[in-house]
C-alpha cells in the first residue's frame, strides 16, 4: 500500500523525487541546527533531509491542520505544550516515542517526544534599572504601581507565542477573573504592546535604544545576550525578572504526522533529534534546554537563572480555553473595552 | 493573409497574466472561502472596534495619499525642470526605501525619532511617526512617477507658453498638469492600497492602536484558524480595493492622452533663487525619503570591524547567492506579464483595475488558500518565485500602462502605413518609446522582489535563505553582535538594490534621436 502510494506520487510527477528518499520535516522559523549535524543524519540514514518552514509555531501547526488530506511534511518539530492538546483533537499527529535517552523531569509532552524546554519569562535592563535606583518589582502587581508607569512591553497574545506563554502563565498564575483584572490595570499603567518578539526587543527595550526596560522574553535571553556580545562580558547586561505567575514553561517536541510517507525514516529523525550530539548543540542554536536526562549544559548557560517555579495552565485548559482568553484579552488590553 | 489588429486592440494578450492572476489568486482564494463555509461571526461587521480600524485604515491611507501628493509634486517638478549633477543617481537612490526590512525602517526611523534619537524629537507611539513611515515607503512611487509624466509634456508646448508670456505657474497648470496627471493617478491608487492594507509600518511605528484590518485577518487564519470570519473580513477589504481601483481606471482612461514625445527639456541651475530651490528640495528629500536609511548605513559603518566579518559567514554567501538569483528570476516573469497585462489594460477599465488584485487580497489568505490549493508544491521553488512576481508585477504592468496611453499614435501609424508588421512596429517604435517607463516599472519590481513582503507567509526551505530573511533572523535573537550583523546586512542590502538599479535603469543615449 504504501510502496504503491509512492510510485503513483512519483508517476504523478508530484514529488520532486531524486532518487533517494527525502523526509520531509516541518518546523517552526526558528529551528536552526549546525550543518554538520544535518549532513550525519543524513549520511546515517541515506535519506536527504527537506527541511520546511512554516512560520511561528502557531501559524505552522495550521498549515499542518489544513493539509491534513495531502500533508506536507513527514515528522514535525516544534509543536509545544501551548499546541500539543490541539494538534492532537485535529489528528493531524501519529503518536510518537522514542527510546533514546530519557526525560528530565519537567519535560513531557503526550503523544509526542519532547526534544527541548524553556522559560518564557520578564527580562530587565540592568544598566537602566540602576541609573534610576527604582528597586526592582517584586510581584506582577508592582508592575501596575505608577512607580513602574510606561515601563513594560509585551508581545501582543495574537500575533506572538512568547506574549501567549506570558498571557497563559499570568492566567494560571492568577486565576482567570485575577488575571484579567491585573491586564486591566496594567493596560491602565500605560503597557506597551508590540507585534512580536523582534519588534519588542529591538525596538521598544531600552537596551536597544527603546523606551522600556522591561520585556517579556526568555529566561536564556541574557544567556544568549553574552553568546551574542561584541566584546568579552564577564557579566549580561539583561537580567531575568522572576515574578510569581509570570512564568511560563514550554516544551517542544516532535512527532510523525499522519498520513506522512516516510514513517520509519521520520522516526529515525525523532531519535536522531533525541542523541547526544543534538541535545548538545540545540542549546546554544535554539537557546532552549536539552530535554534529555544527563546531557551537560553550555557553560554559557551560568548567565541565566533557570526558573525554580514556574505557572502553566493544565494541557486541557490550554487547549478549550487559549482562543477565548486571547479574544478576551484583545477586548480589554487592545479593545481598551471594561 | 492575416488580419491586421489595430494598434490598441491588444486584449487578446492579457490571457496570460490573466491565467497567472486565476492561478495564483483566483483558485487559492476561493478555496479557502470554501473551506472557510458562510458560516462567519454575525456580529463580525457590528463590531465597533472592526468599524473603527476600517475607517481607520481608510483614513491613514487617504491621508498618505494627500501628503505625498502635497510633497511630492513639487519635489518632483524641481527633479524634472533642473539638470544637476548626480539627477540621474538620485533618482535610483530614491527607490532604496522600497527594498528595506520594515523593521530595519522602523530602526532607522526610531534611530532618529524615537526615544534616544538624534533629533531629540520622541514621536514613538504617536500618529506623526506613522504618517512619517508611510511617507517614506510611498513618497519615492509617486516623485518617480511624476516627474516620469514631467518628462513627457512636449517641450514646444512648454517654450511656446512661456514664449506667449505665461507665468510658471500658468504653464503648470494649464499645460504640464493635463500631462502628469494620468501618471500621479496609478500611484497614488497604488499608495492606497498599499496602505489600506499594510501591515508592518504602521504597527511598527504607530503601535497598536493604529493596527490596520490585515492584522486582524492575519491573526485569525494564523492563530485561530477561524477561515470563516479571515474569508469574509478578506472579501470586505477585496471589495473596498476593488471599488478604489476601478475608480483609479476609470479616471485615468478619461484623462490618458497621446502626446508628442520630445526630449525632455531640463534647465541647469542658474542664479540663487534657483540655487535655493533646488537645496531645499534636497533637503525635503534627504528628511523624508533618506534620512531612516543614512541612520541604517551610519550606525552600520559605527559598528565594529568584527561585526563586517558577518559577511565572510557561509550564511551570507547563500542569502547574497539567493537574493541575486530569485529576484532576476521574480523580474523576468513580472516583466513578461507585466508587459502583456499592461500593453493589454489600455481599452478596458476593467484590466486596468485587475492589475491591483495583487495589491487587494489579504497576503496571508492568499498564502494560506495556495497551501489548500497545492499541497504538494506547496514547498516548491517555482511557487516561491511566482509569488515574488505576483508582488512585483503590477509596478511593470502600471509603468506599461501609462507609458501606452501617452504615446502618439502617429509613429506607428506612419511605420504600419510603411509596410512594417505589428510586431516590427512594436519591437522598433512603441517599445522604444515605451521603453523609460517600462525600466523604472522593473527597477520597482526588483525592489519588491528583494524585499519582505511574501517570505514569511510562504512555506520556505533554510536553502532558500535570502538577505532579508537573514536580517530577520539575526534580528529574532537576543545580542547587539546580531542587532550590527543586522545593520551590516541591511547597508549591503541597499548597496545591492542601488547596484541593480542602476544597471536596469542604465541612462539611455538612444532615445534623444526619436525627437
Amino acid at each position: 500500500m504504501f510502496k504503491k502510494s509512492v510510485l503513483l506520487l512519483a508517476l504523478a510527477g508530484v514529488s520532486l523525487t531524486t532518487l533517494a528518499a527525502e523526509l520531509r520535516v516541518m518546523t517552526h522559523s526558528s529551528f536552526s541546527l549546525p550543518k554538520e549535524r544535518i549532513a550525519e543524519f543524513e549520511k546515517q540514514s541515506g535519506a536527504k533531509l527537506a527541511i520546511i518552514k512554516g512560520g511561528d509555531a502557531g501559524e505552522m501547526l495550521n498549515k499542518l491542520i489544513l493539509t491534513r488530506a495531502n500533508p506536507v511534511a513527514d515528522v514535525v518539530y516544534g509543536i509545544d505544550n501551548t499546541l500539543i492538546g490541539k494538534a492532537n483533537a485535529a489528528g493531524v499527529l501519529e503518536p510518537t516515542s522514542s527510546k533514546v535517552g530519557r526525560n528530565v523531569a519537567v519535560a513531557s509532552l503526550p503523544g509526542a517526544v519532547a526534544i527541548d524546554y524553556g522559560y518564557v519569562t520578564l527580562n530587565i535592563d540592568k544598566a537602566w534599572f540602576a541609573g534610576s535606583k527604582l528597586p526592582l518589582p517584586a510581584t506582577l502587581d508592582d508592575l501596575t504601581r505608577p512607580a513602574y508607569k510606561d515601563l513594560l512591553v509585551v508581545e501582543n497574545p495574537a500575533t506572538s507565542s512568547p506574549g501567549l506563554a506570558f498571557l497563559l502563565a499570568t492566567i494560571a498564575g492568577k486565576g482567570e477573573e485575577g488575571a484579567f483584572q491585573w491586564w486591566g490595570k496594567l493596560r491602565d499603567n500605560g503597557l506597551k504592546v508590540a507585534k512580536g518578539w523582534s519588534e519588542a526587543y529591538y525596538t521598544d527595550f531600552t537596551r536597544n535604544g527603546g523606551a522600556r526596560p522591561i520585556v517579556v522574553s526568555y529566561a536564556t535571553s541574557p544567556a544568549a545576550e553574552v553568546f551574542y556580545s561584541k566584546e568579552k562580558l564577564a557579566e549580561s547586561p539583561t537580567a531575568n525578572l522572576l515574578l510569581k505567575g509570570g512564568v511560563f514553561m514550554q516544551v517542544e517536541g516532535v512527532a510523525r504526522v499522519k498520513g506522512g510517507l516516510q514513517p520509519a525514516l521520520a522516526q529515525q529523525f525523532v531519535d536522531f533529534l533525541r542523541g547526544e550530539a543534538v541535545q548538545k548543540e540545540l542549546q546554544t542554536s535554539m537557546w532552549m534546554y536539552p530535554a534529555v536526562a544527563g546531557v551537560a549544559l553550555a557553560p554559557v548557560f551560568k548567565h541565566a537563572a533557570q526558573p525554580a517555579s514556574f505557572s502553566n495552565p493544565d494541557l486541557k485548559a490550554m487547549q478549550h480555553k487559549t482562543a477565548a482568553w486571547v479574544s478576551r484579552w484583545t477586548r480589554l488590553v487592545i479593545k481598551n473595552a471594561p | 493573409m492575416q488580419k491586421v489588429l489595430p494598434l490598441s486592440d491588444y486584449r487578446w494578450l492579457a490571457l496570460p497574466p490573466l491565467s497567472f492572476l486565476l492561478l495564483l489568486v483566483g483558485l487559492p482564494l476561493s478555496r479557502l472561502l470554501y473551506e472557510g463555509g458562510l458560516a462567519f461571526s454575525p456580529a463580525l461587521l457590528g463590531d465597533a472596534y472592526l468599524q473603527w480600524r476600517l475607517g481607520w485604515s481608510l483614513l491613514q491611507a487617504a491621508a498618505t495619499c494627500a501628503l505625498t501628493l502635497l510633497l511630492g509634486l513639487p519635489l518632483a517638478w524641481v527633479l524634472a525642470h533642473f539638470e544637476f549633477r548626480g539627477r540621474t543617481l538620485l533618482l535610483r537612490v530614491l527607490m532604496l526605501p522600497f527594498v528595506m526590512p520594515t523593521l530595519v525602517a522602523g530602526l532607522g526611523v526610531l534611530a532618529l525619532f524615537g526615544p534616544h534619537g538624534l533629533s531629540g524629537l520622541n514621536l514613538q507611539d504617536t500618529p506623526w511617526l506613522l504618517l512619517y513611515g508611510n511617507l517614506f515607503y510611498n513618497l519615492p512611487l509617486l516623485i518617480r512617477a511624476a516627474v516620469d509624466g514631467f518628462d513627457h509634456v512636449p517641450a514646444s508646448r512648454l517654450m511656446v507658453a512661456r514664449t506667449l508670456g505665461a507665468s510658471r505657474w500658468r504653464t503648470f497648470w494649464r499645460v504640464e498638469w493635463p500631462v502628469v496627471r494620468p501618471w500621479l493617478a496609478s500611484a497614488l491608487c497604488l499608495i492606497f492600497l498599499y496602505c489600506f492594507s499594510g501591515f508592518g509600518l504602521a504597527l511598527l511605528l504607530g503601535g497598536q492602536r493604529y493596527a490596520t484590518v490585515e492584522v486582524e485577518i492575519y491573526s485569525l487564519v494564523a492563530y485561530e484558524l477561524n477561515l470563516a470570519d479571515a474569508g469574509a473580513l478578506a472579501l470586505l477589504m477585496l471589495l473596498l480595493g476593488a471599488v478604489i481601483a476601478l475608480l483609479y481606471a476609470l479616471i485615468e482612461r478619461r484623462l490618458a492622452r497621446p502626446d508628442k514625445r520630445s526630449p525632455p527639456l531640463r534647465q541647469p541651475v542658474q542664479g540663487w533663487p534657483q540655487r535655493l530651490l533646488l537645496l531645499a528640495s534636497l533637503l525635503l528629500l534627504a528628511l523624508f525619503a533618506a534620512a531612516p536609511l543614512l541612520a541604517v548605513l551610519l550606525r552600520a559603518l559605527l559598528a565594529d570591524a568584527a561585526a563586517w566579518r558577518v559577511l565572510l559567514q557561509d550564511d551570507t554567501q547563500l542569502a547574497l547567492g539567493n537574493t541575486l538569483r530569485f529576484s532576476l528570476l521574480a523580474l523576468l516573469l513580472a516583466t513578461l506579464l507585466g508587459l502583456l497585462h499592461g500593453l493589454a489594460a489600455q481599452r478596458s477599465a476593467g484590466l486596468r483595475a485587475l492589475m491591483f488584485l495583487p495589491f487587494m487580497v489579504s497576503p496571508v489568505c492568499v498564502a494560506f488558500g495556495l497551501l489548500l490549493a497545492y499541497p504538494a508544491y506547496s514547498a516548491t521553488l517555482a511557487l516561491l518565485v511566482a509569488a515574488y512576481a505576483l508582488l512585483a508585477y503590477p509596478f511593470v504592468a502600471k509603468a506599461v500602462v501609462s507609458a501606452r496611453d501617452a504615446l502618439p499614435a502617429a509613429l506607428p501609424n506612419a511605420a504600419r502605413t510603411l509596410g512594417a508588421s505589428p510586431w516590427r512596429v512594436f519591437w522598433r517604435v512603441s517599445l522604444p518609446l515605451m521603453r523609460p517607463a517600462l525600466r523604472r516599472g522593473m527597477a520597482f519590481a526588483a525592489a519588491t522582489a528583494v524585499g519582505e513582503f511574501a517570505v514569511s507567509l510562504f512555506l520556505s526551505r533554510p536553502e532558500w535563505l535570502t538577505l532579508t530573511t537573514l536580517i530577520y533572523q539575526h534580528l529574532g535573537r537576543p545580542g547587539a553582535a546580531n542587532l550590527e550583523a543586522a545593520l551590516v546586512l541591511s547597508s549591503v542590502l541597499l548597496l545591492l538594490a542601488l547596484l541593480a538599479f542602476m544597471a536596469i535603469e542604465w541612462p539611455e543615449k538612444t532615445h534623444a534621436r526619436t525627437s
